[in-house]
């Protein structure tokens, strides 16, 4: 018997009324890998992310984290999240809290940590990301970068087994992406199982243990950074990769 | 002093208009009207605060038949004038509660707040917050969808339940951007107290036309407005600074005041006299 996968996603599809995004998407990511998502957009490769923490509904298709079946409705979604972590593109950091709360918030009434516990698991996370200086500053004193960090904080303070970032460089301006990156990278090398969409591609060579080329709603290839960047089979991914170089 | 106001009352327009010596005398009846104005007010404005959320959520879920009420509530009160509500609903209470006769006559509808009736307060209450809730349905609703879909994704993420994001991520951040709205409908609120006059409840405006009536002066009405600017004054200045304060918080950046413009242009003046 192999290993338990962290993630595993069967036959997923997703339409938003006529429009369908995702057409029979399958994917199994172990623990500790690193699975970075690439692909036009429009592709899907958001859509995906969003489906395995079910902020998106899927249309049809089964999503399973660890022993769990995310789409089965019976099973409590907010267990499941409290285990999923999640960065945005937008940040969406709560900016009427300090940086110190916004990590504190999901522990004090999530996961009923008393507050001076909450309070240590914060600035220990802030520290993690180099940001304990900041941890009374609200997040419109921030840097778009310290905001980022912050949010990965906030995620990482609940403990998660798996991380999904969507292009959480996109928003950012070019001499702040690294700052973040760097983070990324840190948490990759501690084992974290990542699945990350973006396409900042010198990331997705240093740390990534698959790649994925997503697009018109289906995966086009995977395999090893090199694999895919250097030698890519599909005629979508060498356009693609042509493209973004 | 005394020939000051000697002077004034012998001017046509002061002394119909703004006479000290009718002003002075109506003042202690003018307090007893706003007194009950406010009481209405403050009442009436309580219970508006949960219809107006309430309504605000039915009119937000995506059960139609939860919905369908709520808009059409909503839409009715804001496009009918707040007098043919408090005629209906002031008229038509009696009429609709059974035992209000009994109610009315007994000893808690012989009650009287700030001076007005138990019987009249309860109608008068009830009218304000059928019209108030509408608005502040409209003013929670618009305040909840400003906040951004992220916020309540991001709440969700972390395992929040959809009430628990509510409570400590999304209302926390509606209020503090619709406080300066929810304080200008407080004082719309106020002033449309004057309504009441039209139904007979003592409020501060029929006491000032019942002198007037009296006197044949429009004095008291002058006082009356003093009492109404004694409350919205104060009320629109502070609406003034919490709107200025939150877009500080919202954009990071202090609006260039009053007091800085006068320093730069200072500052400039004596650059250029140097």
């Amino acid at each position: 018997m192999t290993e338990q996968a962290m993630v595993r996603i069967e036959d997923l599809h997703k339409s938003f009324g006529a429009l369908e995004v995702l057409k029979g998407v399958d994917l199994e990511v172990a623990r500790g890998e690193v699975v970075v998502i690439l692909g036009p957009s429009g592709s899907g490769k958001s859509t995906m992310l969003r489906c395995v923490n079910r902020l998106e509904e899927p249309t049809s298709g089964r999503i399973f984290i660890e022993n769990d079946e995310v789409t089965d409705h019976k099973t409590n979604i907010n267990h499941i999240r409290a285990r999923v972590g999640m960065v945005f593109q937008s940040f969406n950091l709560f900016p009427h809290l300090t940086a110190k709360s916004n990590v504190m918030l999901a522990l004090r009434k999530v996961k009923k940590i008393s507050k001076e516990e909450a309070e240590q698991i914060a600035l220990e996370g802030l520290a993690r990301v180099g940001l304990d200086d900041k941890a009374d500053v609200y997040p419109i004193m921030l840097s778009g970068g310290q905001q980022q960090r912050v949010a990965i904080a906030r995620a990482l303070a609940m403990d998660p087994h798996v991380m999904l970032f969507d292009e959480v460089t996109s928003a950012l301006d070019p001499e702040l992406v690294r700052e973040v990156l760097d983070v990324m990278k840190g948490l990759a090398k501690g084992g974290m199982t990542m699945l990350v969409v973006t396409h900042e591609m010198g990331f997705a060579r240093d740390v990534a243990s698959r790649a994925v080329f997503m697009d018109e709603g289906v995966i086009q290839e995977q395999g090893t950074p090199e694999e895919v960047f250097d030698n890519p089979q599909n005629e979508r991914t060498k356009d693609f990769l042509g493209h973004i170089r | 002093m005394e020939g000051i106001i000697e002077y004034l009352e012998s001017i046509k327009f002061v002394h119909l208009f703004m006479s000290p010596t009718i002003i002075w005398q109506s003042l202690p009846l003018l307090w007893k009207g706003f007194q009950a104005a406010a009481a209405l007010l403050i009442i009436g404005y309580l219970l508006s605060l949960p219809a107006g959320l309430t309504a605000a959520f039915m009119k937000m879920s995506k059960n139609p038949i939860v919905r369908i009420p709520a808009t059409f509530y909503i839409d009715f009160i804001r496009g009918t004038p707040l007098l043919v509500q408090i005629l209906v609903i002031y008229f038509g209470f009696p009429l609709l509660m059974p035992g209000w006769r009994e109610f009315a006559t007994g000893p808690i509808g012989q009650l009287s707040v700030a001076g007005i009736d138990m019987s009249q307060f309860v109608r008068a209450v009830a009218a304000l917050v059928i019209n108030s809730g509408a608005y502040l349905a409209e003013i929670f609703r618009a305040g909840i969808q400003s906040i951004s879909k992220g916020q309540l994704e991001a709440a969700r993420s972390l395992g929040m339940t959809t009430m628990q994001a509510m409570a400590y991520v999304i209302i926390p951040q509606t209020v503090r951007r619709i406080l300066p709205t929810m304080m200008s409908e407080f004082i719309l609120l106020f002033k449309d107290t004057a309504l009441f006059f039209a139904v007979g409840i003592f409020e501060l405006t029929l006491q000032a036309r019942t002198i007037q009536a009296r006197t044949f002066n429009m004095s008291p009405y002058i006082g009356a407005a003093g009492f109404y600017l004694m409350l919205t004054l104060p009320l629109g200045r502070l609406v003034a600074y919490l709107e200025a304060k939150l877009a500080v918080s919202e954009t990071g950046r202090e609006p260039e005041n009053r007091q800085e413009r006068k320093r730069r242009k200072a500052a400039r003046a004596k650059e250029a006299s140097a």
